[in-house]
């Protein structure tokens, strides 16, 4: 049998077998899909969105969604239009009773939306008694059918502060606010929800996007009858954005919160950047759309495999490692100079850095048409690593630190 | 192993690869690494910068991709069908040191016929101001000589043989490898250029070659192609025995008309001739088809895709062997007698090369030999052009810049190269084109020169 190391996590005094759940979303839609999904191995669920019908009706829009595409790379983001929940709310307050007496060991959290101070508090009463394990309030949907609804209260610092304490009155659960990407800086809006007695932040909730246009008729995508909107883009493209306001929550020294992390996670080694980031859960929804919940075997061994190699027992030794070396870019040393170094084994002569650093950096690359193969001018190189990113053979462009008292172009304010 | 083609049906015998759909162009297109100073385009004999349209391809700018391969290639259309890029662009890509190359030929086809679905706006008709020129043959270096002259305002009449335009490729390239829509389409891109085709006309039919300079015509090119195919005369006195040339050509004009259903056909050659006149046998009914060959397998001029498609037709291939006795009755050939060979020495892939080797002897029951070995040029070449330089077996001599020993005569494609490529032909009649433009303007400089010095005097 293999080794697998400890995943297990403590998050807002819950145990989680691993820190892996799915997102409020489509894929825990209702008790049949959540059974699966923990079958697989999905250490918590965040059920989808609960609302009140008496509030207010969700109709769906069709079509949902639309997708970012790359070159021949399809789907490296998404973009959607779902509402909350469209089924009744006894049935989904019934699922979730179901859910937690069939798998008492794994965790399920109720993600709630209320639009008045009753909504709040009934829907986190009623989740507390068909036994959730926390709450997650949504002020983040970016595309409510109502305008008073989700990640505009998110934008909202005083509706964030008062809807946290209407409901951390009305029950007596664990309460993470879910926060919008939507905004400048995430902090104000979490220390609001900290100040209403939120236990934990989530972010993020989806970018406002639009990702594609039909280019026939002139109309964005979804096309929803002749018409869209910028709604909600998650996915890997939008994992870069998730990862800076996870690391900017978890060096808030005000905030304090432990995180749960959203963004573009599709592996092991994505869940990895995001704990070394400052998350202590992570939640999933576009990789499952995508590939489904048997993902969760390849974060899991994979994570476990890491842990072992690096003798690490336990995540909380990780959590937070990365986000400690983000520094403000003014800090930045200028006593340090690295230059490219092309390995002319590894080299296939497509001279692609060659372009790259003749049109859009240094001129620092030399080609031999003769010989097919790239080189590196010390002199002009001022280490900015293009050639690296651009070359298709993934190990043949390195780098080296030069004497940096030889200033090139680098910033010297 | 490819799975074996039923030969009664010739519409399952499709083109050398299946045609790239627009998902398929987008992914092949982005595996491109778009290289810098890219090897393929260097690779084209005729300049049609696979690698131009590569990327055009990868940004969307389809019919941009079209234009470049007309503007560069005006037989853009049929070498996206018969070029034989594994020797030429293909093997230089530099993705090979990753993975398999870029399909580019695949590419060049889907570009060709995005443009053609989608409307690409046709040639403009040019001012032909520049003088008159007179190519000799519409083949691909006659085409390609005409379409560049055009192009560069030049008033060019081609003066044809044949009936119909396109030499080589439209008289033997057998249907399922080149469809006639493809080669209309670079005619049509020819006509629309302003280029005139005189037809049926035989070469020397204007008389001697220098009898075109003396009407006003600026230059001549020649390009005559090899029409003359080599005969073994070994099989001289049969009547069932015929050459490639003739074979190829009579299925193109009436296939109906060949009846090859229960015989045992025996194919003399190695090459893509060989290799077609094989294929067009098994297709046609052909009981069992033999290619008797030289070379080894491995050492076969035919493409590799080619000689595939040869062994799902369970074609037998006498690879390394030499025809040593015809079995015949009066004037029919019934059998084949021959034995293996060695090569003498090595590299050297020449009858005079090889040495037969004892005991291996084996005969074959045969009904009709096709011959294709090789061709040469016509002897009308030489009626009409009374001291153009050639060597024995009638190729050509041209300089650097195409011209012949006679000034103004220019020549190009097989009958200057000895037979190569249609890609080949092509790059010969647009560099013989430009060696033909400089000439006609250093003429005109020298005269304004000499206008000058005299009024000067």
């Amino acid at each position: 049998m293999t080794t697998k190391a400890d995943l297990s996590i403590d998050f807002c005094g819950i145990k989680f077998e691993n820190p892996f759940c799915l997102s409020s979303s489509p894929v825990g839609n209702h008790a049949e899909m959540c059974s699966r999904a923990y079958d697989a191995g999905w250490g918590g669920i965040v059920y989808k969105t609960l609302g009140l019908e008496k509030s207010f009706k969700i109709v769906m829009p069709s079509p949902r969604l639309s997708v970012y595409n790359y070159g021949d790379k399809r789907f490296v983001g998404l973009q959607n239009a779902e509402q909350i929940t469209d089924r009744p709310i006894k049935d989904n307050i019934r699922d979730i009773a179901f859910l937690k007496k069939n798998y008492p060991n794994k965790v399920l959290i109720s993600s709630i939306m209320g639009y008045s101070d009753d909504d709040w508090a009934e829907l986190a009463k009623m989740s507390e008694d068909a036994g959730a394990d926390m709450l997650e309030l949504n002020f983040s949907c970016p595309q409510m059918a109502r305008k008073d609804a989700g990640h505009r209260i998110g934008q909202d610092f005083e509706s964030v502060s008062h809807f946290t304490e209407v409901v951390k009155i009305a029950c007596g659960l664990p309460v993470m606010a879910k926060m919008t990407p939507n905004i400048t800086d995430m902090i104000p809006v979490a220390l609001a929800a900290k100040q209403g007695g939120a236990d934990a932040i989530s972010a993020i909730n989806t970018i406002k996007a639009i990702t594609d246009i039909d280019i026939e008729n002139f109309t964005p995508l979804p096309n929803i009858h002749g018409f869209s909107a910028a709604t909600g883009f998650s996915g890997p493209s939008a994992k870069p954005v998730a990862m800076r306001f996870v690391s900017d929550l978890y060096n808030s020294k005000e905030l304090g919160l432990p995180i749960s992390a959203i963004g573009g996670i599709e592996t092991w080694r994505d869940a990895l950047h995001f704990l070394l980031l400052g998350g202590t859960n992570l939640q999933v929804t576009t990789g499952i759309l995508r590939y489904g919940y048997r993902i969760i075997e390849d974060m899991i061994e994979g994570l476990s495999d890491f842990m072992i190699d690096r003798n690490i027992k336990s995540l909380d030794e990780i959590i937070g490692k990365a986000a400690e070396k983000i520094i403000d870019p003014s800090e930045f040393t200028t006593r340090y100079q690295v230059v490219s170094v092309i390995d002319e084994e590894k080299c296939i002569g497509c001279g692609q850095c060659y372009i790259s650093c003749h049109d859009g950096a240094n001129q620092a690359i030399k080609f031999d048409s003769e010989k097919r193969k790239a080189s590196v001018d010390e002199e002009k190189c001022v280490g900015c690593l293009l050639c690296k990113h651009v070359c298709p053979v993934w190990d043949c462009i390195s780098y080296k630190e030069v004497d940096a008292k030889v200033t090139k172009h680098a910033a010297v304010f | 192993m490819k799975k074996a083609i039923n030969r009664t049906h010739i519409e399952q015998l499709k083109p050398m690869r299946e045609p790239l759909s627009l998902q398929d162009a987008i992914k092949e297109s982005n595996r491109c690494l778009l290289c810098y100073d890219a090897p393929c385009s260097e690779a084209c004999p005729a300049g049609t910068d696979p690698a131009k349209f590569i990327r055009q391809l990868k940004f969307y700018n389809f019919k941009g991709a079209a234009r470049t391969i007309r503007k560069n290639n005006i037989l853009g259309s049929i070498c996206a069908f018969i070029c034989p890029v594994e020797k030429l662009c293909e093997q230089k890509c530099s993705v090979v040191a990753l993975e398999d190359p870029i399909n580019i030929i695949g590419l060049q086809r889907f570009a060709v016929e995005y443009g053609k679905d989608f409307g690409l706006e046709p040639f403009q008709k040019k001012l032909k101001n520049k003088g008159k020129v007179a190519v000799i043959g519409a083949g691909p270096a006659g085409m390609s000589c005409a379409a560049e002259l055009a192009k560069k305002n030049y008033d060019v009449t081609i003066f044809e043989k044949e009936s119909s335009c396109g030499g080589v490729p439209e008289l033997m390239i057998p249907d399922f490898r080149l469809p006639r829509e493809a080669i209309d389409y670079d005619i049509k891109n020819l006509l629309d250029l302003g280029v005139e085709i005189k037809y049926n006309s035989k070469a020397g039919s204007h008389g001697e070659v220098k009898n075109f300079l003396s009407d006003g015509y600026k230059a001549v090119f020649i390009g005559t192609g090899l029409s003359e195919p080599y005969k073994l005369p070994l099989f001289n006195r049969y009547s069932n025995a015929t050459d490639y040339i003739s074979f190829l050509k009579s299925i193109k004009k009436n296939r109906e008309k060949v009846n090859l259903k229960g015989k045992n056909v025996a194919i003399i050659g190695g090459g893509s001739v060989a290799i077609d006149s094989a294929v067009s046998a098994a297709v046609l009914g052909a009981k069992k088809v033999y290619l008797i060959a030289l070379e080894h397998l491995d050492e076969l001029p035919a493409d590799k895709e080619e000689i595939n498609l040869a062994h799902t037709l369970n074609i037998i291939f006498k690879a390394g062997s030499q025809v040593t006795e015809v079995i015949a009755k009066e004037n029919q050939i019934t059998g084949l007698k021959g034995k293996e060979i060695d090569w003498i020495e090595p590299n050297k892939f020449i009858p005079a090369n090889a040495k037969q080797i004892d005991g291996t002897d084996f005969s074959l029951n045969v009904d009709f030999v096709i011959q294709a070995i090789g061709t040469k040029p016509g002897e009308e070449v030489k009626k009409f052009a009374h001291g153009l330089k050639t060597n024995e077996k009638g190729i050509i001599a041209v300089n650097d810049n195409y011209e012949t020993n006679i000034p103004g005569v220019f020549a190009g494609g097989d009958v200057v190269n000895g037979g190569a490529t249609v890609v080949q032909a092509v790059g010969d009649g647009k560099k013989a084109a430009e060696s033909i433009d400089r000439d006609a303007r250093t003429c005109v400089f020298t005269r304004i020169k000499m206008l000058i010095n005299k009024r000067r005097k």
